[in-house]
């Protein structure tokens, strides 16, 4: 089996001003990526799996990260060199171009990038592909000799467990593995391997932004609330003041 | 002149800064309540590669230069403030792992290198006796040769990762007779019958380290075990030391940068007066000197961590370094103490643990007037 990985470098929600950084905004791979990483290197290492290949649609400065992600084991990895910033259609489409070109048994990635939580790239690709999907994945085991998946997806409802025939699109949830920490001898090592190199244009694929963002700004600031003294108080508030009660 | 790190030197630097804080997880002030050592913290330091900076490749270490590895242990003071953690790394690295490196057998370093450069072993240092600190070579433990062994007996005292230590660095003398020339290093493991662990001490700061006093008695080591050659022990101690001063407080110059950070930000939003404390030139000022100290300390450690790339010994610079930082983190802790006031003195705010930590720093690898003393005579006094 092949598995195809495709992964964002995204800006670290948990970073505060870091002391000597190269950069002044650290990125990081976005986390439902690195556990989708994670789960194919397990996948592999148990024996189920040939290759791993991950792939990013990004400017020369992910290096970082696609070295990061070699470090944690990746076979291969890919960049698609494109510094726009792309809507989730168009990351489908790029994707699709890359699928059709690596034939992967597997293409599994975050459910979500924490940047934009669009969380439709997944789905928009196994449509394109017309492949079976599966979403929000916790847990995944491989059935006759790797030609299905059943996974367990993280619904509103609870757990539900299907299974997918291969060729297959899964998307990672945060519950499906801890990905590992790379080691520095590991992010060494990685710093020798080469990252193979591709454009739209080798791809030939066109992709047009369907979608122009308008405005982004900070979500509205709280106001402080009001502290009671005891439940009887609390109740007078909500009955009388507020009226909710 | 060149102050720049390269490229991969600052992937490095910035993965073990970002390995730190996202990994070193140990409630700092329980554990210095409680005298605890972190073991998770330090395996996971181990199987991030700490513990293997200097060391070859081939042994299971990175490889990385004295100024590399000095840059990281700086991040890492910069961003775990388990003192007492990165003190027993530095022990380890500097008095086991580096003279294992420097004058230990193939066979020693196949055995030893990769369980301590992975973390999985712990190295500790016994060479402070009850009677033998700064005049360290006036030591009284014995080794005797018996065949293909040798016979240790004494005592030792302030042994830094004594209570958890796999591998001792112990030292002895073969020949009281002769001085400095009769001392001698010995691997010691610690399941060798005779070495006992006899009391674990208590310390004012780096809490988190722990030490001990242990005694040898007729702890037979074999003659295999023999670190460098016999008689050779005061050149391998001197060596070491000069790695130890060299760098064991480079985590002290990331712990000021961060000292320096807090208080800035402390002096920009508390208010006294109506005004930021920060525009009152009493505070003002302990802040500049403390970025004075900071900047002053980072060129001596790297200064003398250069020479050391560059195959020199770097004996004088490295007293100066640890001479110099030791004073100048003291100095800056008792500033960002004052500068945060009675909140400052308070356990939660973590700076008076800092200030205890850091007076330790005048006394290990030699005192202040030690090292004092060893740049005077280099300077022809």
């Amino acid at each position: 089996m092949k598995i195809l990985v495709p992964f964002k470098r995204v800006p670290d929600p948990g970073s505060s001003s870091p002391y000597g950084m190269s950069e002044a905004r650290p990125w990081i791979i976005n986390p439902f990526d690195e556990i989708a990483i994670e789960e194919a290197l397990r996948i592999r290492e148990r024996g189920e799996a040939r290759e791993v290949v991950g792939v990013t649609i990004a400017p020369s400065a992910a290096e970082e990260q696609i070295r990061a992600a070699l470090a944690m084991g990746l076979d291969r990895a890919l960049r698609v060199d494109d510094r726009r910033e792309l809507d989730p259609y168009a990351v489908a489409r790029i994707l699709l171009a890359v699928v059709r070109q690596e034939k992967p048994d597997l293409v599994l990635m975050g459910k979500q990038a924490v940047d934009d939580d669009a969380n439709q790239v997944g789905q928009m690709l196994a449509g394109l592909l017309n492949w079976p999907q599966a979403t929000f994945v916790s847990k995944i085991e491989f059935l006759n000799g790797g030609q299905r998946a059943q996974c367990t997806r993280e619904t509103d409802r609870g757990l539900e467990v299907i299974a997918v025939n291969l060729p297959a699109v899964v998307t990672t949830d945060l519950r499906l593995n801890e990905p590992r920490y790379v080691s520095l001898p590991g992010l060494m090592k990685a710093r020798r391997r080469p990252i193979e190199l591709l454009t739209c244009q080798q791809l030939a694929v066109e992709v047009q932004p369907r979608t122009t963002v308008a405005a982004t700004s900070p979500a509205p600031r709280r106001s402080a609330g009001l502290k009671v003294e005891s439940v009887e108080d609390l109740l007078v508030r909500l009955r009388q003041h507020e009226k909710v009660l | 002149m060149d102050f720049t790190w390269s490229k991969e030197q600052t992937e490095l630097l910035d993965a073990v800064q970002r390995f730190a804080s996202q990994r070193l997880k140990a409630n700092v002030i329980e554990s210095d309540r409680n005298d605890c050592f972190n073991l998770e913290d330090w395996k996971a330091c181990g199987q991030f590669g700490i513990q293997g900076l200097p060391a070859p490749v081939e042994y299971g270490g990175l490889g990385m230069d004295a100024l590399t590895t000095v840059g990281a242990l700086e991040r890492l003071g910069y961003a775990c403030k388990d003192n007492g953690l990165l003190f027993s790394i530095n022990a380890h690295l500097w008095t086991v792992v580096m003279p294992l490196i420097t004058a230990g057998t193939e066979q020693q370093k196949r055995k030893y290198l990769p369980g301590l450069c992975n973390g999985t072993l712990i190295g500790a240092n016994a060479m402070s006796e009850p009677n033998s600190g700064s005049d360290a070579f006036s030591l009284s433990t014995t080794a005797q040769k018996a065949g293909a062994k040798y016979v240790l007996n004494g005592s030792k005292t302030f042994v830094t990762n004594g209570p958890v230590g796999d591998l001792f660095a112990v030292y002895a003398t073969v020949d009281k007779s002769k001085g400095a020339h009769g001392v001698s290093g010995f691997l010691v493991e610690r399941n060798t019958p005779g070495l006992v662990i006899a009391r674990k001490l208590e310390k004012m700061g780096l809490r988190t380290s722990p030490m001990a006093e242990l005694y040898l008695e007729d702890c037979e080591v074999p003659a295999e075990n023999l670190l460098g050659t016999e008689g050779g022990g005061s050149f391998l101690f001197t060596r070491s030391m000069t790695w130890e001063r060299g760098c064991i407080l480079a985590s002290a110059v990331g712990s000021m940068q961060r000292l320096l950070e807090t208080c800035v930000r402390y002096a920009n939003t508390r208010k006294q007066f109506g005004q930021p404390i920060g525009k009152f030139q009493h505070v003002a000022g302990k802040i500049v000197d403390m970025k004075l100290r900071l900047e002053t300390c980072r060129l001596l450690l790297y200064r003398g961590a250069w020479l050391r790339t560059q195959g020199k010994s770097g004996f004088l610079e490295a007293s100066l370094a640890k001479l110099h930082i030791s004073d100048c983190w003291v100095k800056t802790c008792e500033d960002a103490l004052q500068i945060h006031g009675g909140y400052g003195y308070m356990v939660e705010y973590e700076i008076e643990r800092e200030l205890r930590d850091a007076l330790g720093s005048r006394l290990y690898s030699g005192t202040s007037e030690i090292q004092r003393n060893l740049i005077a005579s280099l300077l022809g006094l």
